[in-house]
């Protein structure tokens, strides 16, 4: 009856997250299952705001919040330090925003993992620029409203695929994940945990302000948009061995766009367009995963 | 370095946290307000004995089987019968129906009751403080069992007569013991009257009684049902080979050996004609069932006649008997088909003559089981006029300056069935007790305040203001479940006897099911409306403003920091929260 | 506050090797002297990017790091950026660390300077001078470490290869004395690369001058809260008076730090070094190499009879105003000698100079020279014309003179 997914949290209230934030949950849930000897490296993103200012904090661990590009080269210098101590218990995460990895951070993290520095990297992926006002990034999907890809100019470039260029870099561990699947959310965060070298989770984490949808549907907006196979439950461990951890319904894609003010404006053929593309992608994966496709 | 004491004085100012962000209460943002909001399941609203059936099943899933067994003794004090022989409508409109199957309620209730049985528990059930008033039920069946245990419960004194030798009514004679063994109503029977009543048996009361009442009771319950069938009016109906159906079952309910042979005709399409043809095939006999319309409109329940047919018994559809006569050793009837002419108001056949189309049957022994008539007139209630209130399942008079009479079961209820003749005695308890207490025009006000959902079911919970009656009477859709959270999962298939090994005795059919069983069958359950504590609420909240307590619901929304961002409301699983706007 | 004794008790050059029991002298590059010293600091994390000319420095510490004489974590990061970043992370974990760059590669870290210094971490990078592109150049020039002046580090010339190698050590000494990152400066190749006869301190010697490092603060999950986190106008305006504050403090420890010094190895520079500048007319003002090109130069005029002095400036940053007013007070003029300029405004030393003597009631004149930018040799010729052009003028020009000009074609 109960998701199973460890019980205590290591957050306060009182933050000033937007109203159904899904950067807050996937903190939530990450920080359930990665236990407080954890420290966490948080370049500039929506959580920089999110985390309390001068005085407050709401994390319950150690935090150093750092420049906008530099989350993977601060955890390589704090797990550096913690190594230099024999300090072999305490995690290093790097908290970052989908700006901070696949963008501006993107150097930063991409020499972290080369090196393979000890430490976890998570992406909470609200697909656009959110505290700076909704800005149009690397990670925003195709056909999405950002205020800089407004009216007809929507972005026309496809959503990068950073746990692929992740894989790439064979590292021991990447997966995606989602708030509206805790239970599998948290099992890959322990499991992060319990290896070594770099490790990388991309988490989708809606924005009812960003993506101009309800506060109360972010959940199930994230559910759907597993379930529509735009972002698949998948994990990669060394850069070969894929596994996908969710076989959806396959639900059509419209249902997930015409539920979000984001998205209003594409026609049926734009969203027909669409429905191809992630096949496509869908497709892909399952190559990749050696799923045997039927028909 | 020395240690300096102008080291420690070096001014380090930096952005540094010493406090948590608790003293942002960030309640002041919301412009809407969730809360726990428990609503009605339509299991509960479609009972009639309005069984708060959703809970039931969530307290089995925990494991709770006392408890479960406890919440449905609430409503229905017959739940080992009930879960044998109850057409469970509850299972039509379950919301897991539209999702894969509908859970096996009955199953569950017959394995809650077997499990209380199997360890002697006695139910912790709520007496009120004793009242004046002393009321006579006359009749042991289900309704009068049933009212007699309400009236006590609600403090009332009852003084129950039976004609019969043995408490039951219908329960001890009209139903066979493959349904419903004997041990199993006795057993239950004893925990009905467990809450203080007593039945007096073989009194058979005469019409003088009702007149002489007032002297002695309060108010009086009559629940006499059916015991006689009626004439059919055909030549050849006297001969004795033509039986009356329902004394049969009574003979075989009383362990007289009885053995019948060869082609045996059941006239009739009632859940009465059904037993008696399954029965025959367990004495000996090959039934035949002659029914004068088609299967689709016979009143017997529908498992009831598949499993006659399954056994063996040959359904004779769209024929009336014309004529009954002798022939040698056998007997001759006279069969005439008839066809559909129209569809009636209710969807049932009118039918009319095919002419020329006769057949004839020989058969051995002819049984009676068309129709059912009250033993005697005074048993019925008068017909509508000024002073009689007609409830949901029974009738109400109050004749100037007697005492109260109340007619309930199957001589008021549109549907005979068991659970309809306990929601009557439900009904006439809580009937009586507003008419004693505010008189009878505050009656139908009463009830409607402790029906399930939008009624005719009463909750006696509801009724005595448990927590029940927190519950909005909002009906839960299966649009309002978000179906996300459960899996497509089959319903568990009860165990029965095989074909061969029913017929050969009077043995139970259904077979019991194992704990782990029932626990798995009762987790399908929605819990339509109700909070089962699955922490989702508590799990997704972005602000952690649900606190987990020790009070009823295990948690509660912190409004000092609750957004209002309904997270919570949709992510319930089973629409038991409301999303309202902040006053 | 007290005032910072110009005059060093000892004076260049070194004492003799003998004196210091177990010390090694052996002939280095500039930037071995600097390795050496960041070994004996006993630096815990070093991340670095190579850039010319600093990589002897990384390359002589990896060696050290691999051979186990330097038990250190060293990163080799993707950029410099990120190699300040790396330290950043890890100097908030409560260990000593250390980098080196140069010309671009400290200019892409220009974010990141401010960063350090305002999280207050002590960080300590050895920067090396070097002319800034377009057109690519790796000889020497301070642009590139004058243009992150207002970035909170402190910032140390050095003239030699033992002073660069006593500088390093010192720096890690101040920097953990007040919380603030310090730049060690060395000119690219004239210092970098050039062999010098340097003595090695013993590490007993150099522990204790600097002892094992105490971190103020540091990330600790026995002690959480979060570093750097939004600091509203209502407060940050008093996080960054405590940075001013830690810098005059630097001013007032100077001498304590060099005393210290001077009792371990019997060696001191002072903040700034004046040559001779008690009687002299004309100052000519120095940093870096261009200092011993001066000193001979001084050498020369002395023995012609003028009365020159010669001014060294070692500490930049916080900029030594007492001690620059006291040296240069009573001359009638200075001679500013500039290897940088600041496009639009002009010599850099001069400019700070001239500030701090502007409330002087009978102050010098201060001339600016902007000479040997992009690695152009300074000779004592060049010098010479510089002090023959200081004497003869007699009003001083207010832009900066641009020294040993070419006659160019534009081909554009």
């Amino acid at each position: 009856m109960q998701l199973d997914v460890p019980d205590r949290d290591y957050m306060y209230s009182g933050h000033v997250g937007c109203p159904g934030c899904g950067a807050a949950i996937a903190m939530k849930f990450v920080l359930r299952a990665l236990g407080d000897k954890t420290m966490m490296v948080l370049p500039a993103c929506c959580w920089s705001i999110i985390a309390g200012p001068y005085p407050q904090s709401t994390l319950q661990i150690p935090v150093i919040h750092s420049a906008f590009e530099t989350g993977g080269a601060v955890a390589s210098g704090v797990r550096a330090a913690l190594d230099a101590k024999g300090d072999k218990e305490t995690c290093v995460v790097t908290w970052a925003g989908d700006g901070g990895t696949f963008d501006i951070g993107f150097q930063a993290l991409s020499g972290a993992v080369e090196r393979n520095e000890d430490f976890i990297y998570v992406c909470y992926d609200n697909e656009a620029y959110m505290n700076t006002g909704i800005q149009r990034s690397s990670s925003t999907p195709y056909g999405a409203w950002t205020t800089t890809t407004p009216g007809q100019d929507w972005k026309k470039m496809r959503k990068k695929n950073i746990v692929e260029v992740l894989v790439a870099h064979r590292i021991p561990y990447a997966a995606t994940a989602s708030i509206a699947y805790p239970e599998d959310l948290t099992r890959k965060v322990a499991k992060a945990r319990s290896i070594k070298g770099s490790r990388f989770l991309h988490i989708f984490a809606s924005c009812p302000t960003g993506w101009r949808i309800p506060s109360e549907t972010a959940v199930k907006i994230a559910r759907m948009a597993v379930q529509t196979n735009i972002f698949p439950l998948y994990e990669v461990e060394n850069g070969s061995k894929y596994t996908i951890n969710f076989m959806p319904k396959g639900y059509l894609v419209k249902e997930y766009f015409r539920l979000q003010g984001r998205f209003k404006h594409l026609t049926e053929r734009d969203l027909d367009q669409i429905q191809a593309m992630v096949e496509e992608d869908w497709q892909l994966l399952l190559r990749k995963a050696g799923v045997r496709l039927q028909g | 370095m020395a240690e300096d004491v102008t080291m420690k004085t070096t001014p380090l100012f930096i952005s540094q946290s010493y406090l948590t962000t608790e003293s942002n209460k960030t309640g002041s943002w919301r412009f809407l307000r969730p809360r726990y909001a428990e609503k009605t399941a339509p299991c509960s609203a479609a009972c009639p004995a309005g069984e708060d059936i959703g809970r039931v099943e969530m307290l089995t899933a925990q494991g709770l089987f006392k408890e479960g067994w406890e919440t449905i003794l609430q409503e229905n004090p017959f739940p080992a019968v009930c879960g044998r022989v109850c057409f469970h409508p509850c299972e039509r409109v379950c919301n897991r129906g539209e999702f894969d199957e509908a859970i096996a309620i009955h199953n569950l209730e017959r394995f809650l009751a077997d499990t209380a049985s199997r360890y002697e528990l006695k139910p912790e059930l709520e007496v009120l403080a004793s009242k004046k008033q002393k009321i006579a039920v006359v009749g042991a069946g289900p309704s009068g069992l049933a009212a007699a245990h309400f009236l006590t419960r609600l403090g009332y004194k009852c003084e129950v007569y039976e004609a019969a030798s043995e408490p039951g009514g219908v329960l001890r004679w009209g139903i066979p013991s493959y349904r419903l063994p004997v041990k199993v109503l006795r057993n239950e029977i004893e925990l009905i009257k467990s809450v203080g009543f007593s039945i007096e048996c073989g009194r058979r009361l005469s019409k003088n009684f009702l007149r002489e009442a007032g002297e002695r009771y309060d108010a009086v319950f009559l629940g006499c049902g059916y015991a006689k069938i009626p004439q059919m009016k055909i030549p050849g109906e006297d001969l004795p080979v033509v039986a009356d159906g329902l004394s049969f079952l009574e003979s075989i309910s009383r362990g007289e050996n009885l053995q019948v042979k060869g082609l045996v005709a059941i006239i009739g399409g009632g859940n009465t004609a059904i037993d008696v043809a399954r029965s025959v095939l367990r004495v000996g006999g090959k039934p035949v069932l002659i029914y004068r319309r088609r299967r689709e409109d016979m009143p017997a329940f529908d498992d009831e006649i598949a499993m006659a047919l399954e056994e063996g018994v040959d359904l004779r559809e769209l024929r009336t008997v014309t004529r009954i006569e002798r022939s040698g050793s056998e007997y001759l009837l006279t069969l005439q088909q008839v066809e559909v002419a129209y569809l009636g108001a209710d969807g049932r056949a009118c039918v009319e003559p095919v002419p020329h189309k006769t057949e004839t049957l020989r058969v051995e022994k002819v049984f009676k089981a068309i129709g059912l008539q009250a033993l005697q007139d005074w048993y019925n209630p008068p017909d509508e006029d000024t002073g009689s209130l007609r409830l949901a399942n029974s009738v109400l008079i109050h004749a100037n300056g007697g005492p109260a009479v109340v007619y309930g079961g199957d001589l008021t209820n549109d549907v005979k069935s068991v659970v309809h003749a306990v929601a009557s005695g439900k009904e006439a308890a809580i009937a009586l007790d507003v008419f004693f207490k505010e008189g009878l025009e505050a009656i139908p006000v009463r009830m409607s305040q402790c029906v399930v959902g939008m009624g005719p079911s009463l909750s006696m919970e509801i009724y005595v203001k448990g927590p029940r009656c927190q519950r909005s009477s909002h009906i839960v859709l299966y649009e309002e479940i978000n179906a996300d959270y459960f899996q497509l999962s089959p319903r568990i298939v009860e165990p029965r006897l095989l074909r061969e090994e029913r017929i050969q005795s009077f043995a139970e059919i259904d077979l019991k099911i194992s704990a782990n069983l029932a626990i798995k069958e009762a987790e399908r359950c929605f819990n339509c409306g109700l909070c089962n504590q699955c922490d989702n609420c508590r799990l997704f909240c972005p602000d952690l403003a649900v606190k987990k307590d020790s009070e009823s619901h295990g948690r509660h929304i912190d409004y000092d920091y609750c957004k209002g961002c309904g997270i919570c409301v949709v992510e319930c699983p089973r629409n038991a929260m409301a999303l309202q706007e902040e006053n | 506050m007290d005032d910072v004794d110009p005059t060093p008790t000892r004076v260049y050059p070194c004492p003799s090797v003998s004196e210091i029991e177990g010390a090694m002298k052996k002939v280095l590059e500039g930037s071995h002297g600097v390795a050496e010293a960041v070994r004996l600091a006993k630096v815990k994390v070093i991340s670095a990017y190579p850039i010319t000319p600093q990589t002897h420095i990384v390359e002589r510490l990896s060696d050290f790091c691999a051979d186990g004489s330097l038990p250190a974590r060293f990163l080799r990061v993707e950029s410099e950026h990120s190699a300040l970043a790396a330290l950043i992370g890890a100097a908030s974990a409560g260990v000593r660390t250390f980098t080196a760059t140069s010309s671009q590669g400290l200019a892409l870290m220009h974010e990141l300077l401010h960063w350090a210094s305002g999280a207050r971490l002590p960080i300590v990078m050895a920067e090396v001078n070097r002319a800034l592109a377009p057109g690519w150049n790796i000889w020497t020039d301070q642009t590139d470490s004058l243009a992150q002046r207002d970035t909170g580090w402190m910032q140390l010339y050095c003239e030699t290869g033992q002073e660069v190698l006593d500088t390093t050590l010192q720096a890690f000494w101040l920097a953990e004395a007040v919380n603030l990152p310090v730049m060690v400066i060395l000119d690219a190749f004239f210092l970098s690369h050039t062999y010098e006869p340097v003595d090695i301190p013993a590490q007993e010697d150099a522990d204790r001058f600097l002892p094992a490092y105490q971190p103020r603060f540091m990330l600790d999950t026995a002690n959480p809260c979060a570093f750097g986190q939004l600091a509203p106008p209502n407060i940050y305006m008093e996080m960054r008076y405590s940075i001013q504050q830690a810098m005059d403090m630097v001013l007032n420890r100077f001498g304590e730090m060099e005393e210290q010094f001077v009792d371990v190895f019997g060696r001191c520079y002072g903040a700034v070094e004046p040559v001779q500048c008690e009687d002299a007319e004309i100052i000519l003002v120095t940093s870096g190499t261009i200092t011993s090109t001066c000193r001979q130069l001084l050498q020369e005029l002395r023995a012609k009879g003028e009365r020159a002095g010669l001014l060294k400036v070692k500490l930049f940053r916080p900029f030594p105003t007492e001690a620059i007013r006291q040296s240069l007070g009573k001359a009638q003029k200075v001679a500013v000698v500039d290897r940088n300029c600041s496009f639009g405004a002009g010599g850099i030393f001069a400019q700070e100079i001239r500030a701090a003597l502007c409330n002087l009631s009978d102050g010098p004149q201060v001339y600016s020279y902007v000479a040997g930018l992009g690695g152009r040799d300074v000779t004592t010729d060049l010098l010479d014309e510089i002090y023959r052009q200081t004497k003869k003028q007699d009003c001083c020009p207010v832009e900066s003179i641009w020294m040993g000009l070419r006659e160019v074609s534009y081909a554009t």
